[in-house]
């Protein structure tokens, strides 16, 4: 049987070890929901080639 | 010059008035002082006023005057930070009840420096928490935009857009996670600058995301933007990232003008529907005054800027929960409620969604630097509204696309210069007929502060915006 949104947001935040406010749980599984599906629209880029980096590397522009 | 006189000084006016000995640094600070006392109380611009430590280094700073000597360019000014900077044994609240109570055992490099270049510490300024934006219930009371006190003077370097538009300090620096800084400067009409990532220290700036904070400074004036970040850039062994390069003179190219200078307005910001009209003109007339310096303007296209909102919150909020990751399990529940709620959400998203963000941050890059091969600057707005009103903050969405346009795509116009580790300067460029502000946002390449800077000042020197003054700042 499928999780509810604040079913699966209960869940996950016990797998990371992040305690709710059980009042506050269909807010930020709403926000969850919503983030995942705004970063959906990421998977029509083709990204396979691309490493992921944190910091560039300094590079200089011509001049 | 009278003591009402030197609050409207931009910091290089200031320190000439110093040097030359028209004005004492005391006298310049119980200037400020007096007007802190006045008109704080209503805009919460201060978490912390150094009333008697200010005027003891201002008395030391008179001292020196008086011995003559070799006074720098910002000698003697009065400067207020973000209180996200660390000050040895003064109080650093990050904007939360989690840290009323911390005092750092050490300066940060930048308030190093900027004690190096001569200046005296003012205070600490209000922010959203933890360096986020949103914030429901700030602890030290809601930040006032001095040009409608019923409109938000933008996130997260709140603080310093008030304290400039308002003059209650002569120049600040901030930070700019996403547009932190330039989002204030661009709704308080001041100047808001997000050097290249690596350019200036974080050691002793508490982190919002590990790889987007950057220092920055914010200003009433170009001039003083480039003198700040002069002061504050440099390698720092105690920030691993910081690049060696020396530090040029950032005010180098003033007074020349645009010749040979290729500017690019990036179509799809511009094309944005959502733009507020007078927001357009404002960038439209802003094209004009730039080709009337000498610059070559052309549109350019940057695809993936569309989708550079969801690829920011993507990286800033899931690496902002990771940084938050000791108070998520510790102490949630002294955060706002707001705050707390988008920390959690962004700690439960999987990692490789996280990482599928960082791939087209990348790509983003990329596209960037394609692009500025073509041209030397990039232009856009800063926000694509004037300052909306405090309540219009915290409305409900409505639906999926208000979604997508008020929390997503707005964050756009200043993340994307944040996921690609570039330069961007937003200063006035203009008001809406109800004398709200409207910011015009320059980019440029890796390192090229010293163009952009001097592009700004062209703008700035052909254009009267910055000498306008709030309704708020006059009390």
């Amino acid at each position: 049987m499928a999780l509810s949104k604040a079913e699966r947001c209960r869940e996950l935040a016990q797998l990371v070890g992040i305690p709710l406010i059980e009042a506050e749980v269909a807010e930020v599984a709403e926000r969850f929901e919503s983030l995942i599906r705004e970063l959906e629209r990421l998977t029509q880029l083709d990204l396979a080639q691309i490493q992921p980096v944190l910091v560039f590397p300094e590079e200089e522009m011509p001049s | 010059m009278t003591r009402d006189d030197i609050p409207w000084l931009s910091a290089a006016e200031t320190a000439t008035a110093i040097k030359t000995k028209q004005v004492s640094p005391v006298e310049v600070m119980q200037a400020y002082l007096a007007r802190i006392e006045r008109l704080d109380e209503q805009l919460h611009a201060y978490i912390t006023v150094l009333r008697d430590e200010a005027l003891a280094a201002a008395r030391q700073a008179e001292q020196t005057v008086l011995r003559g000597g070799n006074l720098g360019p910002l000698f003697g000014v009065p400067v207020a930070v973000k209180d996200q900077f660390w000050t040895k044994g003064i109080l650093t609240t990050n904007g939360s009840r989690v840290y009323r109570d911390f005092v750092p055992q050490a300066d940060a490099t930048v308030i190093t420096r900027l004690h190096q270049a001569g200046t005296i510490l003012l205070g600490k300024l209000n922010l959203s928490e933890l360096a986020m934006g949103g914030t429901e219930d700030p602890p030290w009371g809601i930040p006032r935009n001095p040009w409608d006190l019923e409109r938000t003077p933008g996130e997260s370097s709140s603080g310093s857009g008030v304290a400039l538009a308002a003059h209650l300090c002569a120049a600040s620096v901030g930070e700019d996670t996403g547009g932190s800084g330039r989002g204030p400067a661009s709704y308080c009409s001041a100047v808001g600058l997000r050097p290249t990532f690596t350019r200036v220290s974080r050691y002793g700036m508490t982190p919002m995301c590990w790889y987007l904070d950057t220092a920055a400074p914010m200003t009433k004036t170009v001039q003083d933007c480039a003198l700040i970040l002069g002061a504050i850039a440099g390698h720092d062994p105690r920030d691993p990232f910081t690049s060696r390069r020396p530090v040029p003179d950032y005010t180098a190219r003033f007074g020349r003008d645009l010749r040979g200078v290729r500017v690019g307005l990036i179509r799809e910001l511009y094309e944005d529907a959502g733009m507020h009209p007078e927001v357009k003109q404002a960038i439209h007339n802003a094209l004009d005054v730039l080709r009337q310096q000498g610059a070559e303007v052309r549109e350019v296209s940057i695809p993936l800027v569309a989708l550079a909102g969801a690829i920011f919150v993507g990286v800033a909020d899931t690496e902002g929960a990771g940084a938050r990751d000791d108070i998520l399990r510790t102490c949630a529940a002294e955060l706002d409620r707001a705050s707390r709620t988008r920390l959690q959400a962004a700690a439960l998203v999987p990692a490789k969604v996280y990482n599928r963000a960082l791939k087209a941050r990348v790509l983003l890059r990329q596209q960037f630097l394609e692009v500025l091969h073509q041209v030397d600057v990039l232009v856009s707005a800063t926000a694509p509204a004037p300052p909306p009103k405090h309540t219009a903050l915290t409305a409900p969405f409505t639906n999926a696309d208000d979604v997508r346009s008020r929390f997503f795509f707005r964050r756009a116009y200043t993340g994307c210069y944040a996921l690609t580790a570039l330069p961007a300067i937003s200063l006035p460029g203009g008001f809406t007929t109800d004398n709200l502000p409207i910011g015009l946002q320059l980019g440029a390449g890796p390192f090229a502060e010293e163009l952009l800077l001097g592009v700004a000042y062209a703008y700035e020197q052909a254009t009267p915006w910055h000498t306008r003054r709030a309704p708020g700042a006059e009390g």
